[in-house]
């Protein structure tokens, strides 16, 4: 499993839903997900896709006049910080 | 991704326990932690409304605020931002603290209701959640309050110096603050444990961004339940906490619950007015909060709208009460539904139209440069 991955953002959960359906057509993998917050804090819906596809799924987005906010690489950090030590120590 | 669960089930358990803690010490019965009951109380305090039973400048409200912006500054998320339908805002805020108040209770509250026995609170979760159906199907047609642009710091600040203001007033207690004497807004915990608690959840929150509204709606939307194990996660705390701490008052049934009333319809119209409100506004009262104190101006306008639909609730008799609902706020959550949807059928039929005016444009720009 790859430790990156991408996702999408858009400026309204229409749009979100609309690049789901559509990618799918095309047989594409695609995940509705709340915005991670290394992107945004606002509450909304992303789209987590893989990197390798970012060219194709641009232009069939242009194609189907897919209207998109942002493209963020999300890295799945090694995580570390106190409050998981904490958790990772009980359990 | 465990960890994120149990970062999320962790927030909840906290937020939980401390609504169970909270009573302990001397809040109201099942209002630990209630965010529009203490907007609610904060706006009888500045004498917006004269209910005298419930008036008080409750801290928790001040250390969510505080909680969220510390840790928003902490980490480089404070951003001063608005711009995004403040009207719409204003009114959606302001008909879903009419909702919250028939039902007696935001809904965090109608968690905290049900974790000590209230079944009542059923009732409100199923109206919650008929409600967010519902502003769902106007999410999937477009509905949009428009992006939030990049404010001055000034309006980032407004709701943290509120927040330190109404501290200010709480210790100081000036003549112009009402402070009641009998009913829900005498009973409250001690300051430093009330504002305490309040930061601590403020800070899990702007960190987790658990959001109530959040939670119902993901589920149904897109599948995804992150946001639900954390409100599953509150309920199995509080469950536990008032079972531990407030033995006493844990009662299963419909009758006879604490600041609470058994008029089914009303409880389910009150949270299904509350349900699509949050939904359009994109989160619960408890986020809005959250993200006022990261310096979100459109939040904070919608926080003026809570207090707004607080102060209207209580002079003009809208609010419920223990002994049930009165007509004229039964008018009120009516008129509050039908608001809602006017305003997700308007909001619809814009988009659509400047969906369409934009391809013509763009249709037409390929023929002028021919």
């Amino acid at each position: 499993m790859n430790n990156y991955y991408c996702v999408m953002t858009f400026h309204s959960t229409y749009h979100a839903l609309n690049f789901e359906k559509i990618l799918k057509e095309f047989n594409y993998e695609v995940r509705l997900m709340p915005v991670p917050r290394q992107v945004s804090s606002s509450c909304g819906t992303a789209a987590e896709f893989q990197c390798e596809k970012k060219a194709d799924i641009l232009k069939i987005c242009l194609d189907n006049h897919i209207e998109m906010d942002d493209i963020h690489r999300i890295e799945n950090q090694k995580k570390n910080n106190w409050f998981v030590k904490l958790l990772n120590d009980k359990g | 991704m465990n960890t994120d669960k149990g970062k999320i089930i962790a927030t909840g358990g906290i937020i939980g326990l401390f609504g169970a803690l909270l009573v302990k010490f001397g809040n109201p019965v099942n209002m630990g932690v209630c965010v529009a009951c203490f907007f609610r109380d904060i706006a009888g305090g500045l004498g917006l409304h004269r209910a005298s039973v419930v008036q008080y400048l409750r801290p928790e409200i001040s250390g969510f605020i505080l909680g969220a912006f510390g840790m928003a500054k902490v980490k480089g998320e404070f951003k001063p931002r608005g711009g995004s339908s403040p009207l719409l805002r204003f009114i959606l805020g302001f008909f879903l603290m009419i909702g919250a108040l028939v039902f007696l209770g935001c809904p965090l509250r109608m968690i905290l209701r049900l974790a000590n026995g209230d079944l009542n609170a059923i009732t409100g979760i199923i109206g919650y959640t008929a409600g967010i159906w519902v502003g769902i199907q106007f999410l999937k047609r477009g509905f949009t309050l428009g992006k939030s642009t990049t404010n001055s710091t000034a309006a980032g600040y407004t709701m943290p110096i509120f927040a330190v203001a109404i501290l200010l007033l709480l210790v100081a207690a000036p003549t112009f603050i009402f402070f009641s004497e009998s009913g829900p807004g005498s009973m409250a915990a001690p300051v430093t444990l009330a504002l305490g608690a309040g930061l601590l959840i403020g800070a899990l929150l702007q960190r987790t961004r658990l959001c109530t509204a959040g939670g119902f709606r993901d589920a149904m939307l897109i599948k995804d339940y992150h946001y639900m194990i954390g409100l599953i996660g509150i309920f199995v705390f509080a469950l536990l906490g008032n079972v531990i701490f407030n033995f006493e008052t844990f009662k299963i049934g419909f009758e006879g619950q604490p600041i609470a009333h058994n008029d089914h319809l009303w409880n389910f119209l009150g949270m299904s007015l509350a349900g699509i409100t949050a939904v359009l506004l994109g989160g619960c009262p408890l986020r809005q909060t959250i993200l006022a104190g990261e310096g979100d101006g459109d939040a904070t306008i919608t926080i003026i709208g809570l207090m707004a639909g607080a102060a209207f609730a209580h002079n003009f008799g809208l609010a419920a009460s223990p002994a049930g609902v009165t007509t004229n706020g039964k008018v009120a959550v009516i008129i509050g539904i039908i608001v809602a949807l006017a305003i997700g059928l308007s909001v619809i039929a814009s988009v659509a139209k400047e969906k369409a005016a934009r391809l013509k444009k763009r249709e037409g720009g390929v023929e002028v440069g021919i």
